[in-house]
């Protein structure tokens, strides 16, 4: 078992490297073919031609542009991923510190998602069977046509303005700190003991993860209960109907689990919805992760932090894969006995 | 068998005539297609006739009626049916015009995502072989990127404008079609009448563009109705993050943005451009779900 995962995560690990080699080197020249200077905004009114020069020599743009890639990758295997022209902080600092923000929305959005849709794909699924599928077609459709940042907005005019009753700015409270320690607001406000902080962090949270799980959540139930129909015309199922086991214990037990693995790859392969949705989710709700500093980055025209950005998303959608794959390789009573 | 017979084989063509006509019927024996299709249609009619539609200018600014009511609230008025918004500018004229953008971007960026992403899957799936295995490469490495980073990263490098998001949303969402079209290229090559074809020497552009493309077309289709949904999705993304069209062009996503400071005063700016995303996005949807259910044998077995 060890060594079958273990195959797995190595395969993986060879195949990402010239994945990343080569969308960095597509995100990088996409930037370069840019029409706006993105230097406008760090010189003054006052600057003249040879101090744009001086400065376009200093930040290395006035070299031709593979030379610049291969500086940049140099730097970026070493572990620097340059300055941000907008922040004029490291990349690497920036990102380090929004990324437990983004991962923590982003899988407490997968939770609420799965809570949602399991219970929504096998409810499809049985009114499947007798039939009345129309009405559960109609609502899953009508949940597929509302994107997480609809919902957001949806869920900020309900819970913030209608019938105030949830924080709809911000990661916590305005008069609490973070202690720094892993990141992650949950976690850290419950190691330093601040219980009240971490109501308040909790609160915060609740309605941008409820707009990504809600945009996401159709996807799932979709795939959930055409897996179960799938899985529900196995032969094994008609046997365990012929020992007479019940129909719920036959739901339950024999089709559900077998119409976990299609639905776990596919929540692997839209794993970027996530990631996307997460970031207009976090532009709403001003909370500080990866997604409002790419959106911030974007509109500063900040190169460096684009770039290092789009790499933390690479990285993450390929560490998903890899997740997904040891995953299969564990539920999967075929894989196990090879 | 003889050539005569292979040719039978090859080109069906009364046969597929007529199935034609019965996928036409299947189609207009679906709801989804007429619901889906309707909205569309209005929404459409809507769009090209904005300027003999809507009450006024989308972009006059009327600052003596800043946020105005809707008609159904008490002091609400019929010169402004859906009210004001911040700006005083009608959000009913807003709205309408803002489908023009939505439309636009929906129809030419599904269009341009198909013809790309569909035409490397049938030379892929067609070729196979190492031309196949590299379509596959760079879907997938495209595939590592969430769609809207790609989209947002792509649109830092072409500049703003509703041609440059149509390009944005082509660049990205190809690979969706390639992906789902190049499976079923795969099955299709495999068929008794591409082979036929093939054995009465039929050239590889004219199979595949004669007998394997047909096959696959009611696929596009589908695909086609739910990645106009995608694009307006983006579309309004892009510009209620203020990226997609400079500021005299009207959109929905804009109007979000902008509704968004007087949200605790006038809730229906927001909800007005909100609910016509999801309408349109729902009908293109339905569409596509409606064409899938009426044009797969296998689920309309299925569906009775």
């Amino acid at each position: 078992m060890f060594q079958i995962i273990s195959a797995i995560v190595l395969r993986r690990l060879v195949l990402a490297i010239p994945t990343l080699l080569l969308l960095s080197l597509v995100v990088f020249f996409v930037l370069r073919i840019l029409p706006a200077d993105p230097l406008a905004m760090l010189l003054p009114a006052s600057a003249t031609p040879a101090d744009a020069a001086a400065l376009r020599q200093q930040l290395g743009f006035d070299k031709p542009i593979p030379q610049q890639f291969a500086i940049w990758l140099w730097a970026a295997l070493n572990g620097n991923l340059g300055l941000s022209i907008n922040f004029r902080q490291p990349v690497a600092h920036l990102m380090m510190a929004a990324l437990p923000a983004t991962l923590e929305l982003t899988l407490t959005g997968l939770v609420l998602a799965l809570v949602i849709s399991i219970p929504g794909g096998v409810l499809a699924f049985v009114l499947y069977r007798r039939r009345r599928e129309t009405a559960a077609d109609l609502a899953v459709a009508l949940m597929q046509s509302i994107p997480s940042f609809l919902w957001s907005l949806l869920l900020i005019v309900a819970f913030g303005v209608l019938w105030p009753v949830l924080p709809f700015s911000g990661r916590v409270d305005p008069d609490v700190t973070l202690p720094g320690l892993t990141g992650f607001a949950l976690i850290d406000l419950l190691l330093t003991g601040q219980f009240r902080g971490w109501l308040g962090a909790l609160s915060h949270l609740v309605l941008p993860a409820l707009a990504l799980a809600l945009g996401f959540a159709p996807l799932v139930i979709r795939v959930l209960r055409s897996s179960l129909i799938e899985a529900a015309s196995e032969p094994h199922v008609e046997v365990a109907r012929l020992r007479g086991l019940s129909e719920g214990r036959i739901l339950w037990r024999h089709i559900l689990k077998n119409a976990a693995l299609p639905t776990i790859t596919l929540i692997g392969v839209q794993f970027g919805f996530l990631f996307g949705g997460a970031l207009l989710v976090e532009m709403i709700f001003g909370y500080p992760g990866i997604g409002n500093l790419m959106v911030q980055a974007v509109k500063a025209n900040d190169l460096p932090l684009i770039q290092g950005i789009a790499l933390i998303f690479c990285v993450l959608m390929l560490s998903i894969t890899i997740v997904v794959d040891v995953l299969y390789a564990v539920l999967n009573p075929r894989m196990r006995n090879l | 068998m003889s050539i005569a017979d292979l040719s039978a084989v090859a080109a069906p063509r009364a046969e597929r005539m007529s199935s034609l006509g019965a996928a036409l019927r299947q189609l207009a024996r679906q709801p989804r297609v007429w619901v889906g299709g309707g909205i569309l249609l209005v929404v459409a009619v809507l769009a090209i006739f904005a300027r003999w539609i809507a009450p006024h200018d989308p972009l006059d600014q009327d600052l003596l009626h800043m946020l105005a009511p809707p008609l159904w609230a008490a002091d609400g008025s019929m010169e402004f049916p859906l009210g004001t918004d911040g700006l005083g500018r009608c959000v009913l004229s807003r709205a309408i015009y803002g489908a023009r953008v939505a439309l636009t971007v929906a129809v030419a960026a599904a269009f341009g995502s198909m013809l790309l992403g569909s035409a490397l899957a049938l030379v892929g799936g067609y070729f196979g072989g190492l031309v196949d295995r590299l379509v596959t490469y760079v879907v997938d490495l495209w595939l590592s990127f969430p769609p809207v980073v790609l989209s947002l990263i792509l649109l830092v490098g072409l500049g703003t404008g509703v041609d440059k998001v149509i390009l944005a949303v082509v660049l990205v969402d190809w690979t969706r079609f390639c992906r789902v079209v190049r499976a079923d290229v795969l099955l299709t090559r495999r068929r008794d009448f591409v082979l036929a074809a093939q054995l009465i020497g039929f050239g590889h552009l004219r199979t595949m563009l004669r007998e394997v493309l047909p096959a696959v077309v009611p696929l596009m289709i589908t695909l086609f109705s739910i990645e106009m949904g995608i694009a307006i999705v983006v579309e309004a993304t892009l510009s209620f993050i203020g990226l997609s069209v400079p500021s005299d062009i009207t959109t929905w996503g804009q109007m979000l943005a902008d509704s968004r400071n007087d949200m605790q005063s006038a809730v229906w700016v927001m909800l007005v451009p909100v609910f016509c995303i999801i309408t349109t996005v729902l009908a293109c949807n339905l569409l596509g779900d409606g064409v899938r259910v009426a044009l797969d044998p296998r689920l309309r077995q299925r569906e009775g």
